[in-house]
């Protein structure tokens, strides 16, 4: 496939927690093009980004909304569990970027390692919803995964299912120290180490220049940039008239498919999501 | 305002209230997994013209000694998630979600539910509750349950500050459209009784007879009013369920075929589960394994003896004894027969003063909530007892409550 320039942003403004606020805001990020909608960024998460990434998910049809996940003020339980549910509203479509928030050091890894254990005790095949066997499900697909971590112990399985992507997009801010080196996505600063991630996007202010960005991304650099929004109402139309040229057409599919983004191998124990089977 | 008027509640957690709902041909076990069942049945309720739906909630997965049962659908989705996204898709619905004081922070909860209180508009309630299945503990880095008393006594400390947090959060803006989210709770014991009077502006309870729910609304409206709070205030809504046909003997009919839907292994599934205790081993034709039951179960054992040993005593054989634990699940009110006989029960407790309105829970979805909304609130709407439309947008002006309130606990 033809690789994408992935086009990423987050909003941290506090009106977006205001149902006409988000909408506009959801639908001009669409309108523009975005894979990916950044709810909250590090020092900035004046909302629980976990409860607007489920309200965006019936708003929306392609975006990709990324929840920020305070290291210190969740649990992996409740997350595991949150994003499950999301991912499945919409049909797989969903991301999420640990910040530290005044975490103690190693939290935040701890948090990812926890998260991704539940969502490994469901087999992506458990479901099998057979009316005339009775058999809801493949109990043997179903594992405690009895993760410890420095902070977190959680027994599991989780009450929720493998989420349709397996894990949603993992995207770490390299701005933050965070010791996570099979994240799907990276967002690096320019003359900062990256963070080891699937995919590269370079962090830049709404003012970017189209010619410096297509030509990163084609020496292969970059594999697309995140914008800092501080007006995302109106830099959101203005960013996407500027890239259109960049932003090719997507594969059909759900965000791992549409941007070349398989689950990495050292992430999880199966590379695939979950399947719900068709009932007629 | 109508006189007695009936609030509806719609529990919708999972797949519907019988464990074999999902068999059922109407049944769409899929749709939990998908957002076009939860924007279709979000839709009914508010076409029905509910107050709120309310979903239940677990932090443990299903699964007696460690074995996940096969037979009974799970798991159940994040609740306040499934609900954050119903209020995307409708307008005036309220959107209760049930989570625990015992693990989450004061700070999570008000971030949580102040984040939920703005994206919907001023539609949101919390179900306070303290978690009770010992296998939870686990999930959160602990051996065991912290006893009741304890997780009571902390249950009022954190809603207190979780209201402190939502008063600052509410000062910073944007504003929470009702203060805080509408406050709910679903306590039996004494404890929890006192608890729901002090806290609570809508309490669920099972009440299997008329009897039960004066009994219940009225000890509950007196101990509200003995801590200084108008009664009034406060919706009282027992739970119940129905089988609804064109005839009584139809409807007889139905609730017995549901009822078969479950084969001895369903049923003992089922009892497994509610006993805490891997029974699947055990023949179906034999006695009641009582002693390997109270050896294992980790519920308290005196509960537990409760529920089996007159069984026992019987000689009733463990697949029957199943079978029959299965007919009334968790102690609501099962309504079967016409919509005119339901609409005629539901208007006689309430002005028997047995509940404020009721908490349907229906048998499978969304086949259920369909045949109740569709046939049981037209008769209730042309008899004057149910609201045509919304009186407002909030979740509190849909109680018939005060904009705003301050909390009392």
């Amino acid at each position: 496939m033809t690789r994408p320039f992935i086009l990423s942003a987050s909003v941290a403004e506090p009106a977006f927690a205001v149902p006409d606020h988000a909408r506009a805001v959801l639908q001009a990020a669409e309108a523009a093009g975005f894979d990916l909608l950044m709810l909250g960024r590090s020092g900035e998460r004046p909302f629980d980004a976990q409860v607007l990434v489920a309200w965006a998910a019936p708003m929306t049809t392609t975006l990709g909304v990324v929840a920020t996940v305070p290291a210190s003020k969740a649990h992996p339980f409740h997350v595991a569990r949150a994003l499950s549910a999301v991912d499945f509203l919409a049909t797989g479509r969903t991301g999420w970027s640990v910040v530290p928030e005044g975490a103690p050091d190693g939290m935040a890894e701890d948090m990812i390692g926890a998260a991704r254990a539940l969502w490994d005790g469901w087999g992506s095949d458990t479901l099998i919803l057979d009316k005339e066997s009775g058999r809801y499900l493949d109990a043997s697909k179903v594992k405690a995964s009895n993760y410890k971590g420095a902070y977190f112990k959680v027994a599991g399985p989780v009450n929720a299912m493998r989420p349709p992507l397996g894990h949603p997009l993992l995207v770490i801010d390299g701005d933050d120290p965070i010791a996570i080196d099979d994240a799907d996505i990276a967002l690096v600063s320019d003359g900062t180490a990256a963070p080891q991630a699937t995919k590269r996007l370079i962090k830049v202010g709404a003012d970017a220049d189209a010619a410096m960005l297509a030509e990163r991304f084609e020496s292969r650099e970059i594999d697309g940039a995140h914008f800092t929004l501080n007006d995302a109402l109106s830099e959101l139309p203005q960013i996407g008239a500027r890239l259109a040229a960049l932003l090719a057409p997507r594969p059909a599919g759900n965000l791992r498919a549409r941007l070349g983004l398989p689950i990495p191998s050292t992430a999880s124990n199966q590379p695939g999501g979950a399947v719900i089977p068709e009932i007629a | 305002m109508m006189q007695n008027q009936i609030h509806l509640w719609a529990f919708l957690q999972g797949i519907g209230f019988f464990p074999t709902g999902w068999k059922h041909k109407r049944a769409k076990p899929e749709g939990v997994f998908h957002m076009d069942y939860y924007a279709r049945v979000a839709q009914l309720a508010e076409q029905g013209r509910f107050d709120a739906i309310v979903f239940g909630d677990q932090l443990q997965s299903r699964g007696a000694g460690g074995r996940a049962p096969e037979r009974l659908a799970m798991p159940t989705l994040d609740p306040v998630s499934l609900l954050t996204a119903m209020a995307a898709v409708t307008r005036h619905i309220g959107l209760v979600a049930t989570v625990s004081t015992t693990y989450n922070t004061p700070e999570m909860l008000a971030e949580r539910f102040g984040t939920m209180e703005r994206i919907t508009g001023g539609r949101s309630g919390w179900n306070i509750v303290t978690t009770a299945h010992p296998d939870t503990a686990p999930n959160f880095g602990a051996t065991e349950l912290p006893p009741k008393d304890a997780r009571y006594r902390n249950a009022v400390e954190v809603v207190a500050r979780a209201c402190e947090l939502w008063a600052a959060m509410d000062r910073e803006g944007p504003e929470l459209p009702q203060g805080r989210p509408v406050l709910v709770q679903a306590g039996q014991s004494p404890d929890g009784r006192d608890f729901a009077a002090r806290t609570a502006e809508a309490i669920f309870c099972p009440a299997a007879s008329i009897e039960a729910g004066v009994d219940f609304r009225t000890d509950l409206r007196s101990r509200v009013t003995s801590v200084g709070r108008n009664p009034d205030g406060v919706r009282i809504m027992p739970g119940l369920s129905c089988v609804l046909c064109g005839t009584e003997e139809e409807a007889r009919a139905e609730h017995t075929a549901i009822l078969d839907l479950a084969d001895d292994a369903l049923a003992i599934e089922y009892l497994s589960e509610s006993l805490c205790c891997d029974l699947t081993g055990f023949d179906p034709l034999g006695q009641i394994p009582v002693d390997e039951i109270l050896a294992k179960t980790l519920l308290p054992q005196g509960d537990v003896a409760r529920s089996i040993v007159p069984g026992a005593e019987k000689g009733t054989p463990l697949g029957e004894f199943a079978a029959n634990f299965m007919r009334h699940p968790r102690g609501h009110n099962v309504f079967i027969g016409t919509p005119e006989q339901m609409a005629d029960m539901m208007i006689e407790w309430r002005d028997a003063g047995a509940c404020d309105g009721f908490t349907l829970q229906p048998s499978y979805m969304p086949g259920g909530l369909e045949d109740f909304v569709g046939q049981v609130v037209p008769i209730l709407q042309a008899r004057g007892r149910l609201r045509t439309d919304y009186p407002g947008t909030t979740l509190r002006e849909t109680l018939g409550l005060p904009a705003r309130e301050a909390v009392t606990a």
